[in-house]
């Protein structure tokens, strides 16, 4: 009987073909529409963490005590041999060692507040985006050397010129101010105005001098190669620290809360928009229904009277929104994977809408976005559809059996 | 005991703030193997009649009992099964389900009770035969005539071997000719196999082909009659 059901309840779903092709398309292209921006946001998201960590504090970081939080100088502590065990464990790409010191630079002109950052070079080239982009006469060239490279907005405006000397006094370990000359090599452009403002990237070597106490570092930066294995790597971290008691690791949504934050509601207002999505397109669904069924008030009373009982008819008309569902689930997905592909494949060149770089979170957007396949959300979306149509079958299904028999034959 | 015992019952409508009374104290015995005519012009109250007796209405009051049960005592549930398993319908305008093909608007309620298919297949087969619509089995019914569909509905009412089938105007939609032919083939069928046909009608000629007729006049029994007026 079941199976007799199902294939009389088919044939009423193509009974009007127009509506409920019409109802598909809605349904569909809905389902199209959110699981691309969905899509859509999950490759923003991942290009923006990926920027985030490599300019930022890595996907994993390693510092002493509360630093995350606190930016305390003297929490400094000793590499020794975390850096190179850490490097070599599975799922990790780069570990950059890295120094903050908060001074002053002075040029013969100007003087301007600044971070003083002390890096590895090396890493430090294939870790940073920004860095990628400058050529190698413009890197520093040693951990200890007096290169320097500046942000572009610094170099501005302390009227500096590739090439030419400037001064950065820091305050030393001892308390007492210390000085040292450096010399302009290379200059970034990274959009965020803090920072093209106040980056000056040194030797790691070079700025523990300048802070008397050699070797020091405030963070190690451990960058994955792929996002989602922190959930592996940090236990194995955590373990590489036992001998080393004040150390902490911390992931990145704690060490850049502001991205993580802006990402999170970012997504939560997107989502509000899926839920509008649906819901619309749930009430598109119910009226649909309710119009087959109130068509077919005759026939029902019909087949009650044939002595079908109103479980019967109930179930018809869910299965009929089930069939529908299932349809557009498909058919949809279908669709979402196309936008997808084509998202994912030439993307949106956001160059023709906005001038400038836009800055999120303390990161600044590419213009060029990408989609990023996410097919367990996209299957989730799509079984969540099949439910909701049955749901919106529900008042119609109602108002079928309500109804007497002789009142529904009555009907034209 | 009757197969059908209807036992003062009374219908009254209440539209607006008038009472009409489509059923006025109406008592009738209906045997097994019958063949009954409700006559009467439009509005006597038939098709009432033949809604109480069929379960799809309840009586304001009075008793109506079928194989001995008081119908008044049964679940609506109850009821649903009764019409699937007892009764057979027949409507004037035949009502077939016009998404199912011819075969299986016969096998609805067979399919309802949840006979296998290969013994739906053979019973509606065998009853399509014998109501001379063989070959007519994959048809739509908006691709048959009036009179083809309502013997495909014929054979929905039989295929679940009821004891009784009702029927409201079967032949109004009918050329007088597909008319008397589609009596014909119920009279020969009640001949057979002994099934108890209930059915209404204005036409004189259909009236004259049932063995009794019982006149209705403004929901009262005017007559009963085992010979046919004319
Ligand atoms: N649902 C209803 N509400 C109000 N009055 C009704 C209702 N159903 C029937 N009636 C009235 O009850 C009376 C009997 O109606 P019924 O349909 O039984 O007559 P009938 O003999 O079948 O007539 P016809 O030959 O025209 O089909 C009529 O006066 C009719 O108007
Ligand atoms: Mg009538």
């Amino acid at each position: 009987m079941t199976v007799k059901l199902f294939r009389l309840a088919w044939r009423n779903v193509w009974r009007n073909r127009r509506r409920s092709l019409i109802t598909l398309a809605a349904m569909s292209l809905s389902v199209m529409l959110v699981q691309g921006s969905h899509n859509l946001s999950v490759g923003v998201y991942a290009q923006m963490i990926d920027n985030g960590v490599r300019a930022g504090s890595g996907h994993l970081s390693v510092y002493v005590g509360d630093y995350a939080r606190s930016r305390d100088e003297k929490l400094t502590f000793h590499r020794a041999d975390l850096q190179t065990r850490i490097a070599a464990l599975p799922g990790v790409a780069q570990v950059a060692p890295r120094l903050y010191l908060p001074g002053m630079a002075q040029s013969s002109r100007e003087s301007r507040g600044i971070l003083l950052t002390g890096v590895d070079p090396e890493v430090e080239r294939v870790v940073n985006p920004f860095l990628r982009k400058l050529g190698a006469d413009e890197m520093l060239r040693s951990i200890d050397g007096r290169d320097a490279v500046i942000g572009e907005k610094l170099l501005r405006e302390l009227q500096l010129k590739p090439g030419q000397k400037f001064v950065v006094t820091v305050q030393g370990r001892d308390g007492e101010l210390a000085s040292e000359l450096l010399r302009v090599r290379g200059v970034v452009r990274t959009g965020m105005r803090d920072i093209d403002g106040s980056l000056v990237l040194v030797g790691r070597e070079r700025a523990a001098k300048i802070l008397g106490v050699p070797d020091a570092i405030h963070e190690l930066a451990v960058i994955l190669v792929q996002a989602q294995d922190d959930v592996t790597v940090y236990p194995q971290v955590v373990a590489l620290l036992g001998p080393h008691p004040g150390l902490r690791v911390v992931p990145w949504e704690t060490a850049m809360v502001n991205l993580a934050n802006a990402i999170k509601f970012d997504y939560a207002s997107q989502q509000v928009i899926f839920i509008i999505i649906l819901l619309i397109v749930t009430i598109g669904m119910v009226n649909t229904v309710l119009m087959s069924v109130l068509e077919r008030m005759r026939e029902f009373g019909v087949m009650r009277a044939l002595g079908a009982t109103s479980r019967v008819l109930v179930t018809l008309v869910l299965t009929e929104a089930l069939l529908l569902g299932v349809v557009a689930a498909l058919f949809g997905t279908l669709l979402g994977s196309g936008l997808t592909w084509y998202l994912a494949e030439v993307g949106i060149d956001l160059r023709d809408y906005i001038a400038a770089e836009i800055e999120f979170g303390g990161v600044v957007f590419e213009p060029i976005i990408r989609a990023d396949w996410d097919w367990v959300w996209m299957g989730k979306l799509a079984l969540w559809v099949i439910p909701l149509s049955v749901f919106a079958a529900l008042y119609p299904a109602l108002k079928a059996v309500r109804i007497a028999p002789v009142e529904a034959m009555r009907q034209v | 005991m009757p197969l059908v015992q209807l036992v003062n019952i009374n219908k009254t409508y209440q539209l607006g703030n008038q009472q009409i009374h489509a059923v006025h104290d109406f008592s009738l015995s209906i045997d097994r193997g019958d063949f009954i005519a409700l006559a009467g012009p439009s509005g006597s109250g038939k098709t009432t009649i033949l809604n109480l007796i069929g379960c799809l209405d309840k009586p304001s009051s009075g008793r109506i009992e079928i194989n001995g049960v008081d119908v008044a005592q049964r679940s609506a549930r109850q009821l649903s099964d009764f019409r699937l398993r007892e009764l057979g319908f027949i409507f004037q305008s035949y009502n077939l389900i016009p998404v199912l093909t011819a075969l299986e608007n016969a096998e609805f309620t067979l399919m309802l009770q949840g006979v296998p298919k290969a013994e739906r297949r053979s019973r509606v087969t065998d009853l399509f035969r014998q109501l001379g619509i063989a070959g007519l089995e994959e048809r739509r019914p908006n691709d048959l005539s009036g009179g083809q569909q309502q013997r495909v509905a014929i054979a929905r009412a039989m295929a679940a071997n009821p004891q009784v089938i009702l029927a409201d105007e079967p032949t109004a939609n009918l050329d007088s000719h597909t008319a008397i032919e589609l009596l014909d083939l119920m009279r020969r069928l009640n001949a057979e196999q002994g099934i108890t046909f209930i059915f209404s009608s204005h036409d004189q000629q259909v009236i004259f082909r049932a063995r009794r007729v019982v006149r209705l006049k403004d929901g009262s029994l005017q007559s009963d009659s085992l010979e046919s007026a004319e």
